[in-house]
């Protein structure tokens, strides 16, 4: 593989940053001109993929467009129609495919989401509130400076603080930030469980172009992409989902069903939750760990994310139908993981919203209604393949993990009928359980999908040098 | 008038071969048929169904009525048809990436098979070879491969532990509904609409 151009590809598609602050915003170009303007002033700021050998910056600057938004920009026609459909249309227009149905469809959705077309995400990273602060001073700046560029909105998040420090955890209180893919020449180090399996049983880095635009493939090809190469190459596609979590609904179930798992105490709730994930709350994996949380895996990235289901098909460890295990089946459906390296994504996401305050209880109703939950932000070179795949095929429907049309307990948008199988075995501590009445602990209210370009191509941009031939 | 019925997707694709290499692929296809692991991986693939090739010699076209005149054939064609659950995609994309060794000793004989991998090229083929689907009928539209197999385990199961219980006392019941549980628990698959197709 050639090697990468870190410094053309944005610093978000290659990391994790890692900071605990940040704030999305959420843009509306007037004319074409005014955009191209913004994006030239906005360029040299761009965080890109170098590496921060000297420390971390105190911010990072990221920038995304809608298939709206290149249209405003007045891309050529040519190139436009040369993005993949699924872009064209947006995450909106997808939501029969998506699941996004009932509660989640798009006229439930947050103001924001129903207003003017949203045409960039710009993307603030910090470490402390005080430079998120001036890092957006700077970009409203700009924004009043090029004139004719409206802020719709903005969408704040911020890590977890618990007992006094930064954590990785969300709202339902499970650690998240474990698995994300490995690919070739992106990551210094790889880590065992992050890439895709081979024959021997060992990892691999995934080819890049699962991640990035203009490199192969897993099938040995270059991605789907729009013309011409440069200006989609070192690229790729985002989907930004602002999922609610119903903190309330999730802590009043996990109180009635685990009253009627196991022994009914409080181990047998803190289980009966680490089988809706498939870790336990501290991130151990329950496949390696089933009985109880192991603090030295967590802490060993050699281990953390170092595990197979194909020991394990009774789904008695882990169940079959777990958060994670449907999200990254791994070897669950033999040909070792064959099935499962092209539609891999890699995951960008933060909390948002107010932590619940452990100290004051609130009734399940109060924190329901909390505008709070997970900034999903997910980054592959196919939308179609990659990401609304995994959202159709594993979560909303389980065919693939012969559960028929049972979904991801979590996630799944549930209609009256649906259970949820944890299987089990012969010890009392770990029996068969069958979850009834699911309500919907998770709620769509936004999102749409974007293409983050590369350096050279959001210069292209702003110069208005986008040449399709 | 439809691939598609329910949860099942039925593909016909029909493909010229020149008839020394239909000789070839009878020996392929024989040995196949008499070496049952390397079916294994077909098998293995539970979304499918049914997956048939046959060969169609260029003077064995059914004739219709004894009014049809004997057509002059230069190829040989070799039908497959299959039925599986899922998308035209997913299927084909999970060909390429695990039975292309397969795949391709068996197509590699028709005219102008680009290969399995890269996948894009084999799509297009696909897609020019393809016969739609006149009329579809399927009994379990509902229902996929694995369902259909998962409701005759737990019938069995169920069978057996109602046949037993009559006999049982509460705890030898409690104990044989356990086991019950265990034998069924991850067979129990909801069968219902199937995912929009995309
Ligand atoms: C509120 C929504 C969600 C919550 C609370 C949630 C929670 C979690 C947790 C706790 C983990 C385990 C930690 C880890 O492995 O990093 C995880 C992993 C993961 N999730 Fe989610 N998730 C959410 C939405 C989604 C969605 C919408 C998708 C995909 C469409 C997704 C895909 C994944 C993937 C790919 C992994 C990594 C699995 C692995 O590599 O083992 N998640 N999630």
């Amino acid at each position: 593989m050639s090697k990468l151009n870190a410094t053309d590809v944005q610093g978000f598609v290659l990391r994790g940053y890692n900071m605990p602050h940040a704030r999305f915003c959420f843009l509306h170009f007037q004319n074409a001109a005014a955009g191209r303007h913004l994006v030239a002033q906005l360029l040299g700021s761009i965080t890109t993929g170098q590496l921060w050998d000297n420390g971390k910056p105190q911010s990072t600057l990221n920038i995304a467009f809608t298939f709206k938004g290149l249209t405003a920009l007045e891309l050529p026609l040519a190139t436009l129609i040369s993005f993949p459909d699924e872009f064209q249309q947006g995450m909106k227009d997808r939501a029969s495919i998506l699941g996004d149905i009932g509660k989640n469809s798009p006229e439930h959705w947050d103001a924001l989401w129903r207003g003017a077309d949203i045409h960039a995400w710009v993307a603030i990273h910090a470490l402390t509130p005080e430079t998120l602060e001036a890092q957006f001073a700077q970009l409203n700046a700009i924004i009043s400076a090029t004139g004719n560029i409206h802020l719709l909105g903005s969408q704040d998040a911020a890590a977890l603080v618990i007992d006094g420090k930064l954590s990785t955890k969300e709202h339902f209180g499970y650690t998240d930030g474990f698995g994300n893919p490995d690919y070739l020449g992106v990551c210094r180090n790889t880590q065992p469980g992050q890439g895709k399996l081979l024959p021997d049983g060992t990892w691999a880095p995934l080819a890049t172009g699962e991640l990035l635009l203009g490199y192969a493939d897993e099938a040995g090809e270059l991605p789907v992409a729009p013309v011409p190469h440069i200006l989609a190459a070192n690229g790729t596609f985002m989907v930004y989902r602002k999922l609610h979590e119903n903190v309330g609904t999730f802590r009043a179930f996990l109180d009635e069903w685990g009253a009627r798992y196991g022994a009914g105490d409080a181990a047998a709730k803190e289980k009966l939750a680490s089988k809706f994930i498939g870790r336990w709350q501290d991130g151990t994996p329950i496949e390696l760990s089933p009985d109880a949380p192991d603090p030295s895996i967590v802490a060993d990235p050699n281990r953390n994310t170092d595990f197979k289901f194909g020991n394990d098909l009774s789904g008695s460890r882990c169940p079959v139908g777990a958060h994670v295990r449907r999200v990254h089946p791994r070897d669950a459906f033999g040909f070792n993981g064959k099935l499962v390296d092209r539609r891999r994504i890699t995951r960008r996401g933060m909390p948002y919203g107010p932590q619940v305050d452990p100290t004051t209880p609130q009734d399940p109703a109060t924190l329901d209604s909390t505008d709070r939950g997970v900034v999903f932000m997910a980054l592959n070179a196919s939308l179609s393949r990659q990401f609304e795949f995994v959202q159709q095929q594993w979560i909303s429907y389980g065919n693939d993990a012969h559960l028929g049309n049972e979904k991801d307990l979590l996630l799944g948008t549930h209609l009256p009928g649906e259970k949820f199988s944890i299987q089990g075995d012969t010890n009392p501590a770990n029996p068969p359980l069958f979850c009834a009445n699911l309500p919907n602990f998770v709620e769509l209210r936004g999102g749409d999908y974007f293409f983050l370009p590369s350096i050279t191509a959001l210069a292209m941009i702003a110069m208005e040098l986008v040449d399709p031939r | 008038m439809s691939n598609i019925n329910g949860k099942l997707y039925a593909m016909n694709a029909i493909t010229p071969m020149k008839p020394w290499k239909t000789w070839i692929l009878r020996v392929i296809f024989f040995l196949l048929w008499h070496i049952k692991s390397k079916q294994q991986d077909l098998i293995n693939l539970s979304f499918i169904q049914f997956a048939r090739w046959v060969i169609i010699p260029r003077n064995r076209f059914p004739s219709l009525s004894s009014g049809q005149k004997q057509e002059t054939l230069t190829y040989d064609y070799l039908l497959f048809f299959s039925n599986f659950n899922g998308t035209w995609n997913q299927y084909i994309d999970a060909f390429s990436a695990v039975l292309s060794t397969g795949l391709n000793l068996i197509w590699r004989w028709s005219e102008k098979f680009p290969g399995s991998v890269p996948v894009t090229g084999f799509k297009e083929y696909i897609a020019r070879i393809q016969f739609d689907t006149d009329y579809y009928y399927t009994a379990y539209p509902e229902a996929t491969a694995n369902d259909t197999k998962a409701a005759h385990i737990v019938q069995g199961a169920l069978t057996t532990l109602a046949t037993q219980a009559a006999a049982q006392t509460p705890e030898q019941f409690q104990a044989a509904y356990l086991q019950f549980l265990l034998a069924v628990q991850t067979h129990l698959g909801d069968t219902g609409d199937a995912p929009a197709v995309f």
